[in-house]
């Protein structure tokens, strides 16, 4: 209450005389008996102003159409994963979306659709230019993340596997007159060959063994490719492969056909990867991760089996998507087979996230604008790139993607953090004890009597024991009358009492068993010749227990 | 076809291959970091010798030092940036692995962009001599290039054979947890590591930069064949470096004497992979002891 003056005590039982003035006297300041409960009640951790709550939109449920589910071929799966529940509270029907991310990619195709549309037409060559080779690119990263993440295997020659088959396409159709259509075809068969032959070696070596090897792969191709006559030494690469493009079309027109043609691959990859690591196989894989794989093969998972057999199946793709660029670009160039491309297109991965498809479509857009947009910036693209690449290794995780995970990760950790810090010891019960307590009463009367306490001691000063001192019993200040309640309301066990060994003579400090038959013990040696100085030792001697717990 | 010609050749170019390839391996056995930027040091180490000779003079002790000294700073960096920060993290060997290909992106394009693509020639190092070993005429780069690197590699493996340091890096390469466990700092023993190698291709670069020339993209083709030459002995394995060495050199001498130059990659390539078919780890890795990361 106040602490500056001295309060005035007003005698409750003069209401009953209202016609009378009230009887007042000074009496000891005191502290309220809200302020422990308020100070241990408020809500003291530094919250910051995002992302307190995980925010679901609560959809309402019809009734009649609860069970109504539409799914599609030749999955069993929903177009939305939608989770149905009953609102405890209101006790209605609703509606919550799992899993947002089928909306997030639809609107990203329309996005991409309608992208040429918004393209400024002072930059319209480069940006279309860019955007198709954003969707070869993606497609070709789409079947390397298959590789790297699905099936785990680190190989780094997907490029080689595409470059193989745009040259071997190329070749065949320069030599034989294929028409367009066959070359992702016969792509496809190159690669299924090229993927046979580098994949064997996957069978028996693991992680960065099969990496070096493939890198050597690599370098092997670009030797190879720049030294033979036949595959365009001399020219820089061989060009001649027919073009999927209608010779009568003008130069926008080809270009945004293109882009669209490109596009379409990317979706066609995206069906792959979705097939592949959203069915039997991508689950048997995940049941076998790295490090885990003998506890797999001894729940019988056959995962070598998979791995090739993903390994083979992308392999496939790559070369489907080496017979596209044959025919989108008219042809194959070393560039393919370079140190650099591999350096950028891992990029692309790493900075998505590896093993997600959303990553390597991100990344690739991120990095393909930085090198085929920003052209004007010259080696320093490559910096950029690259600076980004070491910057998402080093701080995250799993990639752009994965930030969500990891910020909710760091967040857990430091909300546990700050209730460590926080939690009060004395009086209350440990978690433990808390779970193996019968009574859960006891739980929360521990809690309310450490408050207590905690509020009492406070109360404890020198006036409040002068007061007792010169009268222990009768009419007592607020802050005496509640310790003393607080003390009378104790168990019998160990309680102290007065025990009278000769009237007005000799009193002494004894406590209570608690048991009948048990005589209290003795607590202390020392007399009181006056009942008032005997409840006034018993009164100092509660303090003192009061302020030691 | 002139056989001592092509064996001498071959020899020199074992010698330096193979003190990439045990930079590599050592790299790889103490740290768990394959280090993807090797090439970038090497180019570095080059482009510092080459500025060396410029501005200090053209001494040969002077340029080899610059070039050592460069390479250690090189490796120096990419500890910094690749090991220390993330080697106690999750997912460490991959992320290193892609770090320090970062690292090679940014290096490369950053020599690229300063010195431009033309490329320097380095000083003749061990002047213009012939000598007659057995009838065999080698010239004087060749030979000073193998004495050379045979010479450091011998002093840099009694070092590490003998001293204190060389000790806590060995017993990295065993069990790094344990060696960490009885007092033996990661992270120093990281610095001492990748100094040690940068130091390797220091030399290398100043040896190949004999015969070839000082390019931004120069390291990319000598890390590759130190990668595969590492492979072929054994990841972390010193004498296995030295075996898949002599090997590939072998292989390269024999097949352009018999096959024709542009066919070597094509056969040391299959040369490794039945190698590792064989023996999956390596000549010398051992199968069950290799290193869990």
């Amino acid at each position: 209450m106040t602490d500056t003056a001295q309060p005035i005590w007003i005698d409750p039982t003069d209401c009953l005389y209202p016609e009378n003035a009230a009887r007042e006297a000074p009496t000891n300041p005191h502290l309220s008996h809200q302020t422990t409960w308020n100070e241990t009640r408020a809500f003291k951790p530094r919250m910051h102003p995002v992302g307190r709550l995980r925010y679901y939109y609560k959809w309402p449920g019809h009734g009649g159409r609860l069970w109504w589910r539409k799914r599609y071929w030749p999955t069993r799966r929903r177009f939305l994963q939608i989770r149905g529940e009953y609102n405890p509270k209101t006790m209605r029907r609703e509606k919550t979306i799992v899993d947002k991310r089928p909306i997030w990619w639809i609107l990203g195709f329309i996005a991409l659709v309608l992208g040429p549309a918004v393209v400024p037409a002072a930059s319209w060559n480069t940006v279309m230019s860019a955007a198709a080779v954003f969707g070869i690119y993606a497609a070709i990263n789409l079947c390397w993340m298959l590789i790297i993440g699905t099936a785990g295997i680190f190989s780094l020659a997907s490029y080689a596997v595409v470059g193989a088959a745009a040259y071997g396409t190329t070749y065949l159709a320069i030599q034989l007159g294929l028409p367009w259509w066959m070359l992702p075809l016969v792509g496809a068969a190159i690669g299924l060959a090229f993927g046979l032959i580098i994949g064997l070696p996957a069978m028996r070596l693991d992680g960065f063994y099969y990496a070096l090897l493939t890198l050597g792969v690599v370098e092997l191709c670009r030797v190879y490719v720049v030294q033979s006559r036949e595959f365009g030494s001399a020219t820089g690469g061989l060009y001649g492969a027919p073009s999927y493009l209608p010779a009568s079309l003008g130069q926008m027109p080809r270009l945004l056909f293109g882009y669209y043609a490109s596009l379409a691959l990317m979706l066609f990859a995206l069906a792959v990867y979705r097939f592949i690591d959203g069915r039997r196989l991508g689950r048997v894989l995940r049941m076998a991760p790295e490090k885990r794989e003998a506890f797999a093969q001894a729940c019988g998972v056959d995962f070598i089996r998979a791995r090739i057999m993903v390994f083979l199946i992308s392999s496939t793709a790559l070369g489907f998507i080496g017979g596209f660029y044959a025919i989108h670009f008219g042809g194959a160039s070393p560039n393919l087979f370079s140190f650099d491309t591999v350096l950028l297109s891992l990029a692309m991965l790493v900075i998505g996230g590896i093993g997600r498809s959303e990553g390597a479509v991100a990344g690739t857009a991120i990095v393909v604008f930085i090198d085929r947009v920003l052209i004007d910036l010259g080696p320093l693209r490559y910096m950029l790139i690259g600076a980004i690449m070491l910057a998402v290794v080093l701080f995250l995780r799993e990639g752009l993607f994965g930030i969500k995970r990891q910020f909710r990760t760091w967040r857990d950790k430091k909300k546990s953090e700050r209730r460590a810090t926080r939690a009060e010891k004395g009086g209350e019960m440990l978690p433990e004890e808390a779970t193996e307590t019968a009574d859960k009463d006891q739980i929360f009367f521990r809690r309310f009597d450490k408050m207590q306490r905690d509020f009492l001691k406070r109360l404890v000063t020198d006036t409040v024991i002068e007061e007792h001192r010169t009268r222990p019993l009768g009419q007592h200040s607020e802050a005496l009358e509640r310790l003393l309640i607080y003390f009378r309301r104790q168990g019998q066990v160990d309680k102290y009492a007065i025990m009278v060994l000769e009237e007005f003579k000799a009193y002494r400090i004894v406590a209570l068993s608690g048991h009948r038959g048990t005589a209290p013990r003795v607590v202390e040696d020392s007399l009181y010749p006056t009942p008032d100085e005997a409840y006034h030792a018993l009164f100092l001697r509660r303090v003192q227990d009061l302020l030691e717990t | 076809m002139n056989w001592s010609f092509v064996l001498s050749n071959a020899i020199t170019l074992a010698c330096i291959y193979g003190t990439l390839a045990i930079g590599i391996s050592l790299t790889w056995s103490s740290l768990g970091l394959v280090n993807m930027a090797f090439g970038f040091i090497f180019a570095l180490s080059g482009y510092g010798a080459w500025l060396a000779s410029i501005n200090i003079g053209a001494q040969p002790a002077i340029v080899m030092a610059a070039g050592i000294l460069t390479g250690a700073f090189g490796g120096l960096i990419v500890c910094l940036l690749a090991f220390i920060p993330i080697h106690d993290k999750p997912n460490f060997p991959l992320r290193a692995l892609i770090a320090t290909l970062a690292i090679s992106l940014i290096g490369n394009q950053a020599l690229l962009w300063y010195f431009g693509p033309r490329a320097k020639s380095l000083p003749r190092l061990f002047g213009s001599w012939n000598a007659d070993i057995f009838g065999v005429i080698v010239t004087s780069d060749k030979l000073g290039a193998s004495a050379s690197a045979i010479v450091l590699l011998t002093l840099i493996l009694l070092w590490m054979r003998s001293s204190r340091r060389g000790l806590e890096i060995r017993a990295m390469m065993m069990n790094p947890h344990a060696a960490s466990i009885v007092g033996i700092g990661v992270r120093r023993t990281g610095f001492y590591v990748m100094a040690l190698t940068g130091s390797l291709a220091g030399l290398a670069s100043v040896l190949l930069a004999q015969t070839y020339y000082v390019a931004p993209f120069s390291g990319i083709t000598p890390m590759v064949k130190g990668l595969s030459i590492a492979l072929v002995g054994g990841l972390g394995s010193v004498p296995g470096a030295v075996i898949g060495a002599v090997l590939i050199g072998l292989n390269e001498a024999l097949t352009s004497t018999l096959l024709g130059g542009q066919y070597v990659l094509i056969t040391q390539f299959l040369l490794i992979i039945v190698v590792l078919l064989v023996r999956p780890r390596g000549i010398a890795g051992l199968l069950d002891k290799a290193r869990e990361a």
